[in-house]
């Protein structure tokens, strides 16, 4: 009879126990959460601050977290006195044409490889080891080649180059897709009358699409940042904007604090806004990659 | 009254038409008009600096500037590799002196066009030290200065000049506080305003400031220097043998290492504008520094010691009852024409422009620019003098200072050296490595370099720049570092 009775207190206490160790770990998570989000997003935050601060609010002690007097006069700075807009624009051609060009390439180099095996598992692994030459090792190699054909200080030749170095991560992302995707379906349109590249860009094409966007996402933000190749390569039409970024920000900024911020901030935006755009289609991408198996 | 228009409108050109005439031609007030001439630079900052003179070039010459920014870390590997390619986008160059050596083959020599087209870079103007070590290559004159980068120590005033801290500082070490002439007092005076409030705070502040980090051509190496050269220090011996690791560069390094603590935490990632920051915000009470400092020392929107500050000779070892301050050049800019360029005639006419002595001065008196005076005409300008309180004062630590500049290694691959440096220097200042490993190790990273360039092609350089330097009153004193005081 005692134990009866006591059954439901101990089933009680367990319960409560259980909720205060649930509540007690939702808690640290959201500590952990929130502590993980400030120490990576506070750097971030001061940066943009101090893009809009005025000059006497740079070394304001105590610190002036949000400007009163907000403007975007560094910004302005940015874009007149020190070419911002010939920069965003130069980095924004180049890396969308860079983008669209290992798109074009890729898809049917990944469909030849999934549906053919075409270069019979050679031309995979050699894609795969191109990838693996650091940028570093080819610089001279190209700058030489670049420069007896004429092609440095131009879009062409920095969006063949990216799109050669973006090309095997593409391949072999795509082909991953296309090996999944069921043959049935691409032979039912054929049967209806598509031919194998009607079949390929009206029913492969939509459904592998998260697939393309996690290429045209990373094509896009690694042309975005790259730096190595868009210094040697480029002359003063065809600058990016890592480049300004980091002519503001090496050997000592003196007074363009609020500049250099300025090129951070514009740095950095649009490829947050391209991997916004896509990210429903990232999410599909990588949930479809985690039921493999 | 058809008639009586068309008469007027006739009146009208014909009024138009002498009006024009009348005026000098376009071509005589702007000689090169419709000339655009391509510079390269190495920070945004120096692009702002030639702003500054871009609308009197244009008035003067029909010269329209367009800068291409290289970033400092990319600037040398990215324009000799142009160069030695055979070619240049770029017309104008600024390059730093110390890589002279690498440059200078690429570099259209000035004489024959101060002949040809009259100019006049008024030499006589420029600092002494400065047109001796920074303008010729293979004794021609080959470039201009831009930017005269020296060191000289600031110090809070008050920070010195407060009864309690002098009352302190007398019972602690039994001695006067007062602005260090030697690196010994120095270190002591960093040690006893490290860690409390000398300025009567309760705040936790910093016994002195100092730039260590090793990129670039290497600050630390800058810091280090002074000292390793008031030692008794020199690079190589006459056949390139380093001398880095001797006494003189163990013992600069070793106190380098043992005065860390009294610096402010992250000096090591500190770059040229951290610890003139802190100067200015009153954080630290002493720094040795670049001369551009002085401009922000005066800059009301930031600093805490406008006409609070003192400006002074870097310290230096006392040898034998004499004080020997060896302050460096660090490194500098200078301004070049490319032997590529297409449009020589009109670029030499542009940096005969940029040179003059008013249009260099706004550039180095601006205080956004990090450009320092490198003509004499610069220190006495009364326009520069009154643009600060104490101006005058800080022009003058600056004159003084000239006679005592140890340059650069100015012979190939001086970039290359001076990075193997500086980056063994903060080995040991992170105490990964103790001193005399680190500075060993930089002085096989130097032979290394030296095998590589070939031994005697550097030699022959180098044997130049020692007759230079001992010219300068600069040479190496094996004993120097056991009797400094």
């Amino acid at each position: 009879m005692a134990i009866a009775l006591e059954r439901p207190r101990v089933a009680a206490a367990r319960l409560k126990r259980s909720r205060l160790r649930r509540r007690v770990g939702a808690v640290l998570t959201w500590v952990g959460v929130a502590a993980a989000l400030v120490f990576f997003l506070a750097p971030f935050f001061w940066i943009v601050t101090t893009s809009l601060k005025g000059n006497e609010d740079f070394f304001a002690y105590p610190p002036v977290w949000i400007p009163l007097d907000a403007s975007l006069k560094h910004y302005v700075g940015l874009f007149t006195r020190s070419s911002g807009a010939r920069y965003f624009t130069n980095s924004m051609v180049i890396s969308s044409l860079s983008m669209l060009a290992a798109l074009v390439v890729s898809l049917p180099t990944a469909y030849s490889i999934a549906r053919w095996r075409f270069g019979g598992g050679l031309l995979s692994t050699l894609l795969l080891v191109l990838r693996m030459l650091p940028a570093i090792a080819l610089i001279i190699p190209v700058y030489i080649m670049y420069k007896l054909l004429g092609l440095t200080n131009s879009y062409l030749g920095l969006v063949m180059l990216y799109t050669v170095v973006y090309i095997p991560f593409a391949v072999w992302l795509l082909v991953g897709f296309l090996r999944d995707f069921p043959i049935e379906i691409e032979e039912a349109a054929m049967i209806d009358g598509c031919s194998r590249l009607g079949s390929l860009v009206r029913v492969v094409v939509p459904i592998i699409a998260p697939g393309m966007a996690v290429v045209a996402l990373f094509a896009f933000i690694a042309t975005w940042n790259e730096f190595l190749f868009a210094v040697v390569l480029t002359g003063i039409e065809t600058k990016t904007m890592m480049v300004l970024v980091t002519s503001f920000t090496s050997g000592g900024t003196d007074m363009f604090y609020g500049e250099a911020s300025a090129s951070v901030v514009l740095g950095v935006l649009p490829a947050f806004a391209v991997a916004f755009m896509l990210q429903r289609y990232l999410v599909k991408g990588l949930a479809l990659g985690g039921t493999k198996g | 009254m058809r008639s009586r228009v068309v008469a007027v409108a006739f009146a009208a050109v014909a009024v138009a038409a002498a009006v024009l005439l009348a005026r000098p031609p376009a071509h005589g007030a702007r000689p090169y008009e419709g000339t655009t001439i391509r510079a390269v630079v190495n920070a945004e900052y120096v692009k702002y600096s030639l702003s500054l003179v871009e609308q009197d070039l244009y008035d003067k010459l029909g010269v329209k500037l367009e800068t291409e920014v290289i970033p400092l870390d990319a600037f040398v590997s990215k324009t000799l590799l142009e160069f030695n390619g055979g070619g240049s986008p770029w017309d104008l160059i600024m390059f730093g002196p110390s890589n002279m050596p690498d440059y200078g083959r690429h570099f259209e020599p000035l004489e024959p066009w101060i002949q040809k087209l009259k100019l006049d870079f008024q030499m006589d103007d420029i600092v002494p030290v400065f047109a001796k070590v920074m303008l010729r290559y293979q004794g021609k004159l080959v470039s201009m200065p831009y930017d005269g980068d020296i060191h000289i120590m600031y110090w809070n005033r008050p920070a010195f000049e407060r009864p309690d801290n002098q009352k302190k500082f007398k019972a602690k070490y039994g001695y006067d506080l007062k602005p260090p002439k030697t690196w010994k007092q120095w270190d002591t005076a960093a040690e006893f305003f490290s860690g409390w409030g000398w300025d009567g705070t309760d705040k936790k502040l910093f016994g002195a400031g100092a730039s260590y980090k090793p990129s670039g051509s290497g600050y630390s190496y800058h810091w280090w220097r002074s000292r390793f050269f008031s030692y008794g220090g020199q690079y190589f011996d006459k056949d390139m043998k380093p001398l880095v690791n001797t006494a003189a560069g163990v013992r600069a390094l070793e106190e380098m290492v043992r005065t860390m603590p009294y610096y402010p935490p992250g000096v090591m990632l500190f770059e040229s504008e951290e610890p003139k920051t802190l100067l200015v915000k009153g954080e630290v009470p002493m720094l040795y520094s670049w001369t551009s400092t002085g401009k922000r020392v005066g800059n009301r929107d930031e600093s805490v010691i406008v006409g609070k500050a003192g400006f002074g000779l870097v310290p230096g070892a006392e040898i034998d009852g004499k004080i020997v301050n060896r302050p460096a050049i660090t490194p500098g800019r200078g301004m070049a024409v490319s032997i590529y360029s297409k449009k020589k005639e009109a670029t030499m006419k542009v940096l005969e422009f940029i040179s003059l002595p008013d249009q260099s001065l706004k550039i180095v008196m601006d205080p956004k620019t990090i450009m320092d005076p490198w003509r004499l005409s610069h220190l006495k300008s009364p326009v520069f003098r009154k643009a600060f309180p104490d101006a005058d004062k800080y022009l003058d630590a600056i004159e003084a200072t000239f006679p005592f500049l140890v340059p650069d290694p100015v012979i190939p691959a001086a970039d290359e050296y001076q990075r193997k440096l500086s980056f063994e220097i903060t080995e040991a200042l992170a105490k990964r490595k103790s001193p005399k490993d680190a500075l060993d190790t930089a002085a096989a990273e130097w032979e290394k370099i030296t095998e590589r360039r070939g031994r005697d092609k550097q030699k022959a350089q180098w044997g130049e720049k020692l007759a230079e330097m001992k010219s300068l009153g600069i040479e190496y004193h094996a004993d120097w570092a056991a009797k400094a005081k």
